[in-house]
């Protein structure tokens, strides 16, 4: 039998003052980030902030700030990211947000895309792909967005509830939106792009992170049928972590080998969602052990539950 | 019969049904990019119809364009406002069609948006033309039969020396089709009655058996009639007694005929004031899918501009019929034209498509009426009346979306989320197959059935694999270990409690399960949510993991069991 993780008897609810100092922080700063994507401030994607992008390569070399100064004129926020993955070399993405009004967006793009080609004399910039976003576009999408994640999170605690009992449900439901936040914190903290993709990860990994949540709370709901006493709770609990250790670690390992892989050989495109799912699963295996039960065993240390 | 009998033929079953499903999508994808070209020569509606059967895929992996249009409202007053949106759609529906896109999307969201989407056209200029510009409605006469009959059967030829000359001998596949063909024709021998009502009649149709063109008459082989073999006389005048040049052509030979009509040497042919013109819509005659070719005269006759109040209705028979009046200029010149042309059809075309050719019943003042054929249903009144007033009273749109996905772009995207998945999936495989040994093999065997299923699903569903939707199935993949892991690790947790290893095998399976139901339901949930909310590639990525998960349910925990079951007795297990 091979065995990375054995039998263990980590008293991880012991530790879970710590694992609350962490996690009350990871929050904070989650819904700060959350703050600033509702009302706009954070760094969002076009598709939400509206705007256009335009992706393409050139016959001969050219450096970003080449091609930074050529656009800076017109368009002074204008991102450029060199596409270096890309089959052909000297490809680049840039984009500029916001246009005013809905109809200033295919005139941006004309005239962005007319700077390009123009700016580099025999060098020939051959379009790839051309995007515009409208800004209501953008806010119709991050609307759905929000009520997506609302939807599913509801949706989520009404089936804990039913499955197990109402504080897990809540303990579950806690545990998974300290992930989202926390992923959604780092994220801001790095200053990267929210984007729908990163939305889609989001959901994705409260998605993992309940799982493992829930294979924590199944193996718990079955200790407790064996340790009746009452005071033994946290010890059952603490042992229920222990025992699905294996699992977790097993599982999230996997996980990280598949979105580890996406994140280097997936492209551009999936990169930086494949990087919220790295975070999340580091979060979200975190979480389990260190959030969803200990709070649990708090509200059985406040409110003992009888055993039928 | 026992269980386990049972559920081995259920996954026979389900295998058999999955292979069915896959075949097209496996077909194509192993086709290479020369055999597509050389089938797209030979007969461009197999290729599309392959394209359609297969797993789509979204404008981010093969190319296309994306727009979303808002039709504006404010420059319209009241009234008009009403359905624009439909007739914009409408208008963007004739236009696209005959493209050549395997699968367009035009539809509605809102109150005042449409969405298009071409996967595969990647021609944003040709793209921007057809949807943004304002209808034309125009009305025009038809040439007389005899002419046209007697242009087709010099292009037909013109065609026979051209296939001839490109393939060296007769190929097979124009026999086939020949005979084909033949065989529809005979079908269509009892045709539809015509209602002879009011003002204009409607539809034409097919009568008897004896119209059919160019039989006998020309004397020549099948082989030697490429275009006229495949056209039937469709357009009919009962009361006059007299054929017009309206034919049907089977849906999936209009490619490979305009393909032939627009050959220079075939154009040459073709009269400076005539033209060629395909129905804006295939209909259904005799269950078949056809499109009308009709040779209309280029000179307009009439405008839409002057059409008003047109409304859809019924006559007192019961069929269909559009009402419409005519504004003040143009009633004294409609009153002219269809005075001077009784009993001739009058095409009525929209940007160079017609959308009927009615006959002239009798000279129209102020009030017309245009009676559908008697099998037109009160969608193609509707279509009609939709149509006629987008030509008089166009809707302005504006694109406030676009996204324009070169194929050399989606070609290097398909190429990373194929490579990367195939090394995450390698990667798993191989990390189950050493740490849980033979039991891992078997959860692999599981695995490869649940990606196997899955793309099935999707073929079948006619769904469109994105690259979210690569994601998705990438996901699955660890959703559907974590399955195995649950089980094995239960497994070993029961051999350690001294279980004989059958014992341990059943407990691990059942007690597991409670677990891996649980995060399955969750995740679905999540699911459900992205579908419900989500749009376009977040849609794509709901649907992959939706099934993804609904079908690791079955093969992780099903499939895995019954692998082991196949032993009854175990002494020891490698796990």
């Amino acid at each position: 039998m091979f065995r990375i993780i054995g039998q263990t008897n980590i008293n991880f609810i012991g530790a879970r003052k710590y694992a609350f100092v962490l996690s009350g922080a990871l929050v904070i700063i989650g819904i700060i980030g959350f703050i600033m994507i509702v009302t706009g401030k954070a760094n969002l994607g076009i598709d939400f902030a509206g705007g256009v992008m335009v992706t393409g390569h050139f016959d001969r070399t050219v450096t970003i700030e080449d091609l930074r100064s050529a656009v800076a004129a017109e368009f002074p926020n204008a991102e450029i990211t060199n596409l270096k993955d890309f089959e052909k070399p000297n490809a680049f993405i840039i984009k500029t947000k916001r246009p005013e009004t809905e109809a200033e967006g295919e005139q941006r793009l004309a005239t962005l895309i007319k700077i390009i080609e123009s700016s580099f004399a025999g060098n020939t910039f051959t379009l790839v792909s051309e995007h515009i976003i409208g800004p209501a576009v953008g806010e119709t999408l991050r609307g759905d967005a929000q009520k997506a994640i609302l939807l599913s999170l509801f949706g989520i605690v009404v089936y804990i509830w039913i499955r197990f009992d109402f504080r897990s449900g809540i303990a579950a439901t806690i545990a998974t939106f300290h992930d989202v936040l926390a992923v959604l914190g780092i994220f801001y903290l790095l200053g990267l792009e929210f984007d729908l993709l990163i939305i889609t990860a989001l959901l994705t990994l409260a998605g993992y992170s309940l799982t493992d949540t829930v294979v924590v709370f199944d193996r718990i709901r079955e200790n407790l049928k064996k340790f009746r006493t009452k005071g033994e709770f946290a010890n059952a609990v603490n042992s229920s972590i222990n025992e699905v250790l294996s699992r977790t670690f097993n599982t999230s390992l996997t996980v990280l080998l598949v979105v580890g892989t996406l994140f280097f050989f997936g492209g551009e495109v999936l990169r930086y969602f494949s990087l919220a799912l790295i975070f999340g699963v580091l979060v979200g295996t975190y979480s389990s052990i260190f959030v969803a039960s200990p709070i649990v065993v708090e509200w059985e240390a406040r409110r003992p539950k009888r055993f039928k | 019969m026992s269980k386990q009998n049972w559920r081995i033929i259920l996954t026979s079953i389900l295998v058999v049904l999955a292979c069915f499903a896959f075949w097209h999508t496996f077909k194509l994808w192993t086709m290479s990019d020369t055999d597509k070209e050389a089938l797209n020569e030979r007969d461009p509606g197999a290729l599309l119809t392959l394209q359609q059967k297969a797993i789509r895929l979204g404008l981010d992996l093969q190319g296309g364009i994306h727009v979303v249009l808002r039709v504006k409202m404010e420059e319209l007053d009241k009234a008009s406002r009403e359905d624009a949106v439909e007739r914009a759609i409408q208008i963007i529906r004739n236009r696209v069609d005959g493209l050549g896109v395997a699968e367009p999307v035009i539809q509605k969201q809102g109150n005042d948006r449409i969405i298009v989407d071409l996967p595969g056209y990647t021609d944003a200029e040709r793209a921007e033309e057809l949807i943004g510009q304002t209808a034309l409605l125009e009305f025009k006469l038809l040439e007389v039969y005899d002419n046209a009959t007697l242009i087709l059967t010099k292009i037909d030829s013109v065609v026979h020396e051209y296939e001839k000359a490109r393939t060296g001998t007769t190929d097979e596949d124009t026999v086939v089709a020949v005979e084909e063909t033949e065989e529809a024709a005979d079908s269509v021998a009892e045709g539809e009655e015509i209602d002879i009502l009011t003002e204009l009649m409607g539809d034409s149709a097919i009568d008897t058996a004896d119209m059919f063109a160019f039989d006998e008459e020309v004397g020549l082989d099948e082989n030697e009639r490429p275009i006229t073999s495949r056209l039937q006389m469709a357009l009919y005048n009962n009361r006059k007694a007299t054929n017009w040049p309206g034919f049907a052509a089977a849906k999936k030979d209009r490619e490979l005929i305009d393909k032939w009509l627009n050959l220079p040497e075939v154009q040459s042919l073709i009269p400076i004031d005539v033209q060629f013109c395909w129905s804006t819509r295939p209909e259904i005659r005799n269950n078949r899918e056809v499109y009308m070719l009709y040779l209309v005269k280029r000179k307009v006759q009439f405008l839409g501009k002057y059409l008003e109040n047109i409304a859809l209705g019924q006559d007192s028979y019961g069929g269909y019929v559009v009402n419409f009046a005519l504004s003040g200029d143009g009633a004294a010149h409609f009153a002219q034209l269809t005075g001077a042309n009784l009993d001739k059809p009058l095409a009525i075309v929209i940007d160079n498509k017609v959308e009927s050719a009615p006959f002239i019943n009798s000279k129209i003042r102020r009030r017309g009426q245009i009676t559908m054929g008697g099998s037109a249903s009160v969608k193609d009144a509707r279509n009609m009346e939709i149509v006629l007033k987008a030509g008089a009273l166009p809707a302005p749109v504006e694109i406030i979306e676009k996204n324009v996905v070169g194929a050399t772009l989606g070609i290097d995207s398909i190429k990373k989320g194929f490579f990367s998945s195939l090394v995450g999936l390698s990667l798993v495989l191989l990390f189950i197959g050493v740490y849980y040994r033979l039991s891992g093999v078997i959860a692999d065997v599981g695995l490869l059935f649940n990606i196997f299923f899955l793309l099935a699903v999707m073929a079948a569903l006619g769904a469109t694999l994105t690259m979210p939707g690569i994601a998705g199935i990438i996901l699955t993949i660890g959703i559907s270990v974590d399955s195995n892991i649950l089980i094995f690790e239960r497994i070993r947790e029961e051999l350690r409690t001294g279980k004989t290893v059958r014992a341990s095998i059943d407990a691990g399976y059942t007690r597991a399960f409670v677990a891996i139901f649980d995060s399955h339901v969750t995740t679905l949930i999540t699911a459900g949510a992205l579908f419900l909310l989500g749009s376009g590639p977040i849609k794509g990525f709901a649907v992959t993991l939706f099934w993804g998960v609904t079908i690791s349910l079955y093969t992780a925990y099903i499939i895995t069991k019954q692998i082991f079951d196949i032993r009854k007795g175990y002494r020891t297990l490698s796990i």
